[in-house]
């Protein structure tokens, strides 16, 4: 490969990366109008959160804890960027492998992960408090999270998101061929975005904003960008594994236009999985966090459970593969 | 058990008190100060659980400092109030928090706003007011208007603008 | 630390950068309201679906270090203007502060009271002064507006006043403080 074709590969990942944290931001002042909306009132424009993340980018910042702390913001915006990388956003994808359906789910923990070492740094008991409740929440969806992974891996007999891409295409959709999993899955994606009933973490009225309690100015900038990935990333994966990420044109036969054509129809599916997540969050109070761990663990589980014997039945033993 | 057969059983003069509006019976009752703590031992083991509240009055003209301790029963819904008179110059009593737990609470009050010593609760010290350094401020002798000129409006106001943005 | 506080290369020259700066924050001011008095529940209708504050991009934060504009609503004691300050320290600048009600302004109905500070611009700069006892939720509405704009012409100068004045500030401070535990 020449020097010229990594230079087009990489100004391409940035862009890609640009528009999607973009989308995310984005996607964060839609979710305000329409919460405010429901709720009776005028709202912000939707460009608001450009206008705060070029803000706080602008404060000065004067925080000292150590180093860490100051790493984590760093940390987290890299992890998210490095997990879109990986997801395919409309049919193109970054960086790809074998497998890497697993690998994701490992590279998703690592913003969390990041983030929680950094606010754990700060030494704030609310802080402690909040990290505590995030990785408790971790450990709740993602038992649901996973038995949905295993019926999509028996039933389309891979663990690489392209080739399962390429399976939903000329096959079906995720969605049509295992609804029972769908269900569970979107169920433990409001708790990944960490939505209402879910947003345990993060809740200000109990423990000041949680995680972020001490990040403030150019910190919380970068964290703001943090979210803004995380979503466009969490509706993604949920696109991808079900709804066959937006591909509907082979770029094999059309070229260019089937790029573009997919990336629309894309960010048309992921503005409806947000929707969904939204319009929930707007109407719910907020679960605490036992009785949200013991959700996760009795229904979305149970589904799961049977969306995987779904997956199994259908591929082991009426032989529909894809 | 009624608080009228409870202050003749003791052989206490009390005196019913008249609240407009209210129809809660109240009783008032001055008592000596050596023998308050068993007065209310046998009001709480008649019925009187509740210790609604300790506060105190300055009768500056009288020299008298009065600490009244505020007594409710559940069982037959009237109201009692035990007062003490202290001196006004040294005013001194013992803690009664071993009867009920919440009293201590009050005497850190009483102590900060009034200067009432109670022997025997050691938590007595800094409690509402931060940063006092004068005499306690809810007696009848201490000027507000003068202490307020004294400590807040003596204060300069900090002039000028800051630098050009 | 350099002292350059333009972090982009000087394309954008440093006065257009800062008019930039002040533009933003005009249009997503984030408040921390500390509540003593009375005033706090003239906040949740400025909130919610009747005044709306939010249309003017001015919600709610939990914490000082991520707000951008202090309001302190109503009457301020010794102990809690301890509080105040070290909130009002800990936020990032550029900041903010409103004072809310008349307590603030000369000590409203406590102007005889030994424990209540009767005016808040002598401990820490106050922006912007809503008077009224208590204030609606329009003069509300009306002070966030007028700040937008002493913020969009440069007048909201507080923090910079708190810099340059430090000890001053400070000194008054320690007056009515006894000890400052840090």
């Amino acid at each position: 490969m020449s020097i010229v074709n990594i230079l087009i590969q990489s100004t391409l990942v940035a862009l890609y990366l640009f528009l999607a944290i973009c989308i995310g931001l984005l996607f964060m002042g839609i979710a305000r109008k329409v919460t405010a909306r429901i709720q009776n009132r005028v709202g912000p424009p939707i460009y608001q959160n450009f206008i705060d993340v070029g803000k706080l980018l602008a404060k000065k910042t004067n925080i000292k804890h150590n180093w860490i702390f100051d790493f984590a913001p760093l940390f987290a915006l890299a992890g998210v960027l490095l997990a879109l990388a990986y997801l395919p956003m409309g049919g193109y994808k970054m960086l790809s492998g074998t497998g890497d359906l697993i690998l994701l789910l490992y590279i998703i923990a690592i913003p969390a992960l990041g983030f929680a070492l950094g606010s754990g740094a700060s030494a704030n008991p609310n802080a402690g408090v909040g990290v505590m409740r995030a990785l408790t929440l971790m450990l709740s969806y993602e038992m649901p999270f996973l038995l949905v992974l295993l019926a999509l891996m028996i039933f389309y007999n891979t663990a690489s998101l392209s080739t399962l891409l390429e399976k939903q295409m000329s096959f079906a959709w995720g969605i049509v061929a295992l609804p029972i999993s769908a269900l569970a899955a979107d169920i433990a994606l409001q708790g990944m975005m960490m939505e209402k009933p879910f947003d345990i973490p993060i809740a200000p009225h109990e423990i000041a904003s949680g995680p972020l309690v001490e990040f403030g100015g150019k910190y919380l900038g970068m964290l703001m960008l943090y979210s803004a990935g995380s979503v466009v990333l969490e509706t993604t994966l949920f696109v991808d594994l079900f709804l066959g990420g937006g591909v509907v044109l082979n770029p094999a036969t059309y070229g260019v236009v089937a790029y573009v054509v997919n990336y629309l129809v894309w960010f048309a599916l992921i503005f409806v999985v947000w929707m969904i997540a939204v319009f929930i969050n707007a109407v719910f109070p907020r679960f605490r966090i036992e009785q949200a761990f013991k959700f996760y663990w009795k229904w979305p589980t149970v589904i799961a459970a049977i969306g995987l014997a779904q997956a199994y039945i259908m591929s082991v033993f009426l032989g529909v593969i894809p | 058990m009624k608080a009228i057969e409870i202050f003749k059983e003791l052989g206490i003069e009390y005196e019913e008190m008249k609240v407009k509006g209210n129809s809660t019976p109240r009783y008032r009752a001055k008592v000596e100060p050596d023998k308050l703590e068993e007065i209310i031992k046998k009001f709480k083991t008649q019925g009187f659980k509740h210790f609604v509240a300790l506060s105190c009055v300055d009768w500056i003209k009288e020299g008298n400092m009065e600490l009244i301790y505020h007594l409710f029963s559940y069982d037959t819904l009237e109201d009692v109030f035990l007062s003490i008179y202290l001196p006004r110059d040294e005013p001194k009593y013992k803690t009664l928090r071993h009867l009920f737990p919440q009293i201590e609470t009050y005497e850190r009050e009483v102590h900060e706003m009034f200067g009432v010593e109670f022997e025997g609760n050691d938590r007595l010290g800094e409690f509402i007011l931060e940063d006092w350094n004068d005499m306690p401020p809810m007696r009848k002798d201490f000027d507000t208007v003068k202490y307020v000129k004294e400590k807040y409006e003596s204060v300069p106001l900090v002039e000028g603008r800051g630098d050009k943005q | 630390m350099t002292d350059n506080p333009n972090p982009l290369p000087s394309i954008i020259p440093e006065k257009d950068w800062k008019k930039i700066q002040r533009m933003l924050s005009k249009r997503s001011l984030w408040m921390i309201h500390f509540c003593t008095g009375c005033g706090a529940m003239e906040m949740p209708p400025t909130m919610t679906s009747r005044y709306d504050m939010e249309r003017f991009g001015i919600i709610p934060m939990a914490t000082p270090r991520q707000a951008d504009l202090l309001l302190v609503t109503g009457y301020v004691a010794v102990k809690t203007l301890k509080r105040i300050v070290r909130v009002y320290e800990q936020m990032q600048d550029p900041k903010y502060v409103i004072s809310f009600g008349s307590c603030p302004i000369n000590g409203g109905l406590y102007w005889d009271s030994y424990n209540t500070i009767k005016r808040l611009d002598k401990y820490i700069p106050v922006d912007l002064y809503i008077a009224g006892c208590m204030p609606r939720p329009e003069a509300i509405m009306d002070a966030f507006l007028k700040l937008m704009k002493d913020i969009d012409e440069g007048r909201a100068d507080g923090w910079l006043r708190y810099r340059k004045y430090y000890d001053k500030y400070r000194a008054n401070q320690m007056r009515v403080f006894k000890r400052w535990d840090e």
